[in-house]
């Protein structure tokens, strides 16, 4: 099955209703570090940008153009208590199961059977679609998160993109 | 999208947007996904290295399923769906 080419598609689609080209972001290169901890010692943490908030937090948009916010969520938050908020996606199977774009369960599953050592207590929600504010993206948002990703002994983010 | 981004590892799961971690309710697929990525984590050997993962969804899908789809969740949820306007 051919893939979708989601930057044709949305290029076209918006191009095509007046809207000038999008800015994708586009690096020449990845920056690295060596991981060189065994997974069965290491501290994983969450971040998904699926729209997911906990019931006492400012709600996503799911509309947003350029929110630049986040959510911290407590991985042991019952999934009674989170909401999504997204409409760029079809978050139907999202909602049946949350895993499918927020994978807690699962994930606290291999830290108990020791596959990972630990996953991080909060995992964070951020990165709603339709943003063009790229440097307070970078320069702001984000090295936050990284400070708390710091502070609770993340040795890795795994990053699901919804 | 994740070509140009070249995240340092990433692993890619041809399935319909929001559903990146698994089906629902199907944990042991997600749980596979799951040990797949952290595998690529810890061996991975190349900066922007994208390994694709085997699954596959269970039927043919492409843009006008993503489009047929999301209309249908708006439909459904009884969302209007948001009309921008390019500004002038």
């Amino acid at each position: 099955m051919s893939r979708i080419e989601y930057v044709a598609c949305l290029d076209q689609q918006y191009q095509s209703q007046g809207f000038p080209p999008y800015k994708w972001s586009e690096f020449d290169s990845s920056p690295w570090t060596p991981f060189d901890k065994p997974l069965e010692k290491s501290s994983i943490a969450l971040i998904s940008s699926a729209g997911i908030f906990r019931d006492d937090q400012e709600p996503f948009d799911p509309w947003a153009i350029n929110d630049l916010s986040f959510r911290e969520i407590p991985v042991d938050t019952p999934f009674e208590r989170l909401k999504l908020r997204h409409n760029y996606f079809d978050h139907r199977d999202a909602l049946r199961d949350l895993n499918c774009v927020f994978p807690v369960h699962r994930l606290k599953e291999l830290e108990k059977s020791g596959f990972i050592g630990r996953l991080v207590p909060k995992a964070i929600t951020f990165g709603m679609g339709r943003l063009y504010k790229r440097t307070a993206l970078q320069n702001e948002t984000v090295p936050r998160i990284v400070e708390l990703l710091k502070q609770q002994g993340a040795d890795a983010a795994l990053l699901v993109a919804a | 999208m994740m070509a140009r981004v070249k995240a340092p590892r990433s692993v890619f799961v041809d399935f319909p947007l929001g559903r990146q971690c698994g089906k629902p309710n199907e944990p042991e697929l997600q749980t596979q996904i799951l040990k797949d990525a952290l595998h690529v984590l810890v061996t991975a050997t190349t900066p922007g290295e994208m390994v694709d993962l085997p699954y596959e969804w269970h039927e043919p899908f492409d843009w006008a399923c993503y489009l047929r789809d999301t209309e249908q969740m708006l439909n459904e949820e009884g969302s209007e769906k948001q009309e921008w306007n390019p500004k002038g």
